[in-house]
């Protein structure tokens, strides 16, 4: 994003300052999700600048999120400057830099929109009213007689007597806490809200190159790194010979600290070729898991069952069934593989540290920067350039402290980047998971007992129990998620482990459905109550057109729903399996996600998040053995391109008086049962097992 | 051995002809709109224009285009307003076909380059020619809309 000069200058300069708490950040509270993932990154101060309004009139946005595809900066934008009764170009949106942005625990859990969005909010109003106050003064009339309207406050009686805002703010210091109720707008006086923008504030910069990312920066004189790192998981160096590697040309340095070998260079080129020439001798660690293993190794290692649904008696509920099944479905390991491999580049100035990172979590770096230093937080400054894609894996960043590291020992500002194939090796993957479903139902459809145990890799519990319990009406139900090993790094993905537990279980209920003998949507809905999740049930089916699940001459339609970040979601697939092909004709999805504050941008995050939907059940799995990746490279890891893309219909189904809830991760969670069950329409054959297309 | 060639309308020089050409534009020009995305071919991030037909950047040297006019991103228009954009980069903007963007440079002038080629392709030839690139946000819909509208709109310069 192409800076402004208020966007650099300091806020205390600002005719008016509203300032509040910054711990809204928080995606839960102190124990909840953002805390057990992330551990314990606590603001600096409790309170910052959340909106400046200058001089001239232009307004100056704060947020400690990052933006990373989600579209972030014309969200905010958007519900500022409605508020504020300003143009949309006349506000300007800063995040991600902890020199100036509000504290933040990161950028993950779609809370951009329901927490920060909402404190801006009443930032915005709370201007609005200090400005409405000095017209009242100047104009000598009640605030009740006054509007606030493109930048100026005009009397109700006679608009033409309007007093711009940059007119009202002139020769003005004025610092406002945040309101506790601010008038806010409601759905009917909105101007910019819900509404259909030509355009996002930051396309320019977009579609002409300038938008700089963390790949792009690139200051004066600054060091190329190529770092040495082991071929496999667990592979020590047991031999390192870097003279050769030394005296390369355009060579700067090499450096060997043990747990990070590198060699510098003038150029990215120097540094490669120099890398080339270094002699290290790996030590591979023996016996461990293959891709093959997985299904075994989760049930073997499952520990800490939780309880994420408990609820009657699982025996009394079986007995009153007429019939039980039982499945179990498997879900591997894939990579997020964000189109921009990680980068980072440090400077140091004394003992003052500046580091761009492409993270979700600029403040969580800064304080892992401080403490691998042992400085002062208040010493390191995190800047969050645009980002290349994340889905959630952005937010661990070991690039961050290997440009340090080596910058201090250089002297001099370094550059450490990912290649493709060390982005997917050296970030983190979706989980493996394996869930079994154990379920009773009587003659009519309707479920008696439900006995779900899902065991998903890796330490991070959060991840697993992730929409793992079931939305429909069931007396006797049990849901258990267990933390098994992981041999790949697990780590966030796009909705976590909820795109698995909802495929396990919408797939499960398909499989009632048959046993039945019930239409899936009718199963569906004779054990729901909950409105909102019939509504978006009963709308993608009617948008679809939805008439059962065989639709002849290998066609098959699928449909599924579930809930995620707080927004209810359903989706329908048709598709037509030819050979090993599978090609998805159409998706008609409807989203409960409350207020839509930027129709265009839930929309394009919908439509990304089904794509994204699509690779991991149709094409994508990482596979490794003897603790090495076999397929990190495009070339062997497939993700969806344009043409494997259908037709995507979005209808948005939620109430305007409804807060905001995510919009960019429910997308993801029906649709792999929906794409199963439309592939058992076409063919007959069930599939528990992702990715679909390699078991065709 | 020094070599020249033409970026976008200026003579440059590189160090040497086996100088990767994707890294001499991001790194010796400051020419950082064309992106790295996989260095193998394989997801069009670094695609450029070469006497106007696309290219991955990443899979050739400054030597091998030394003979011919390279036009980056930056080089495709003004881009200061909406209003002077080339007409494909216009419609990437409308349709707001873009999510993180990182993508989207390289989307753009291989759209270019096809409509350079074929400035009333058809829908069908438009997702075929752009089927080597990869947007990991997913916004292909929207991408293909756009160069449609360019096609249909005259896109090609
Ligand atoms: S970077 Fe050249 S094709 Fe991917
Ligand atoms: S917009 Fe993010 S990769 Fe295409």
């Amino acid at each position: 994003m192409t800076t402004s000069e208020h966007a650099l200058a300091s806020p205390s300069t600002a005719p008016l300052r509203i300032v509040g708490d910054v711990t809204v950040g928080f995606p839960a509270s102190r124990t909840g999700y953002g805390q057990a993932t992330y551990g314990n990154t606590q603001p600096q101060t409790e309170r910052a600048t959340w909106i400046a309004v200058w001089a001239d009139g232009g307004v100056t946005a704060y947020a400690g999120k990052v933006e990373y595809g989600q579209n972030i900066r014309t969200g905010l934008a958007i519900e500022v400057a409605d508020e504020l009764r300003v143009g949309l170009d006349d506000v300007e949106v800063v995040l991600g830099d902890t020199d100036r942005v509000p504290w933040d625990m990161g950028t993950f859990g779609s809370q951009s929109t329901a927490r920060v969005g909402w404190q801006l909010r009443k930032a915005a109003a709370t201007a609005r009213e200090a400005i409405m106050a000095l017209a009242s003064d100047r104009l000598d009339l009640p605030v009740s007689d006054l509007e606030a309207s493109a930048g100026e406050v005009r009397p109700k009686a006679d608009p033409s007597r309007g007093i711009s805002y940059a007119d009202l703010l002139a020769g003005q210091s004025i610092e406002r806490e945040i309101a506790e109720r601010p008038t806010v707008f409601g759905p009917s006086e909105f101007t910019l809200m819900g509404r259909a923008q030509r355009q996002r504030v930051d396309a320019l910069d977009r579609v002409t190159g300038r938008a700089v990312y963390s790949q792009d920066v690139l200051p004066q004189g600054v060091l190329y790194a190529s770092i040495l790192r082991p071929p496999a998981y667990g592979a020590r160096p047991t031999r390192i010979d870097l003279s050769a590697a030394e005296r390369m040309p355009g060579v700067v340095r090499v450096v060997d600290e043990g747990d990070l070998i590198a060699v510098l260079g003038e150029s990215d080129e120097a540094a490669a070729l120099g890398a080339r020439a270094a002699v290290i001798d790996w030590q591979l660690r023996e016996g461990q898991p293959s891709r093959f293993d997985m299904p075994a190794l989760l049930v073997a290692s499952g520990v800490d069952g939780y309880a994420v649904q408990e609820a009657g008696d699982l025996d009394e509920g079986f007995r009153a069934a007429s019939s039980v099944i039982e499945s179990t479905y498997y879900i591997p390991y894939i990579a997020p593989a964000p189109m921009e491999p990680r980068a980072a580049v440090a400077v140091w100035e004394g003992d003052r540290l500046t580091v761009w990172a492409g993270t979700q979590r600029p403040f969580g770096i800064r304080q892992e920067l401080a403490a691998a230093f042992g400085i002062e937080e208040s010493r390191v400054r995190v800047i969050a350039p645009e980002i290349g894609g994340g889905f959630g894996a952005k937010s661990p960043y070991g690039l961050a402290i290997e440009a340090a590291r080596l910058a201090k020992v250089a002297g001099q500002s370094v550059r450490v980047a990912f290649t493709r194939v060390e982005e997917t090796m050296w970030s983190n993957f979706r989980p493996a998971a394996i869930v079994r479903i154990k379920s009773g139902f009587d003659a009519q459809g309707r479920i008696t007992a439900w006995q779900s145990d899902a065991y998903h890799s890796g330490e991070r519990v959060m991840i697993g129990r992730r929409g793992a319990d079931t939305p429909y009406d069931v007396p006797h139900v049990r849901s258990l998620v267990y933390r098994s090993d992981s041999p790949l790094p697990s780590g966030s993905y796009r909705s976590l482990g909820a795109a698995v537990n909802h495929f396990a279980r919408e797939a499960h209920m398909d499989e009632i459905a048959e046993a039945a003998g019930l239409d899936p949507v009718e199963l569906r809905l004779r054990n729901l109550s909950h409105p909102r999740f019939r509504r978006v049930l009963e709308t993608a089916a009617s948008d679809f057109g939805w008439s059962g699940s065989r639709l002849g001459e290998g066609r098959g339609a699928g449909i599924a729903l579930g809930i995620d970040v707080g927004s209810y979601v359903a989706t329908a697939v048709e598709l037509s399996v030819t050979g090993r092909d599978v090609r998805v004709h159409r998706v008609q999805a409807s989203l409960d996600c409350g207020l839509v504050v930027n129709p265009e941008g839930a929309l394009n995050q919908m439509e990304g998040s089904i794509v994204m939907g699509l690779g991991g059940t149709l094409f994508e799995a990482s596979d490794f053995e003897d603790g090495r990746l076999l397929n990190a490279g495009f070339a062997r890891y497939r993700v969806p391109r344009i043409v494997d893309t259908p037709r995507i219909d979005v209808r948005f189904v939620g109430d305007d008086t409804d807060p905001s809830t995510g919009a960019g991760e429910p997308g993801l969670v029906p649709l792999s049962a929906a794409v199963t069950g439309a592939v058992w329409g076409a063919t007959g054959v069930r599939h528990r097992e992702l990715p679909v297309t390699r078991h065709l | 051995m020094a070599i020249t060639l033409n970026v976008n309308g200026a003579r440059r020089e590189a160090a040497h002809g086996e100088r990767n050409l994707l890294s001499f534009l991001r790194f010796d020009l400051g020419l950082t709109g064309t992106k790295y995305g996989c260095g193998e071919g394989l997801c069009g991030a670094c695609t450029v224009l070469v006497d106007g037909q696309a290219l991955r950047s990443c899979m050739t040297t400054v030597g091998a285009v030394a003979g011919g006019e390279v036009t980056t991103i930056e080089g495709l228009s003004p881009g200061t307003s909406v209003e002077d954009l080339h007409p494909v980069q216009r419609a990437f903007v409308e349709e707001q076909a873009m999510q993180c963007g990182y993508c989207i440079p390289g989307f753009i002038m291989g759209a270019v380059g096809l409509l350079n080629r074929r400035p009333d392709a058809s829908a069908g030839e438009i997702r075929e020619a752009l089927a080597e690139h990869m947007c990991r946000c997913g916004t292909y819909q929207r991408i293909a809309a756009a160069v449609e509208r360019a096609a249909s709109g005259g896109g090609a310069s």
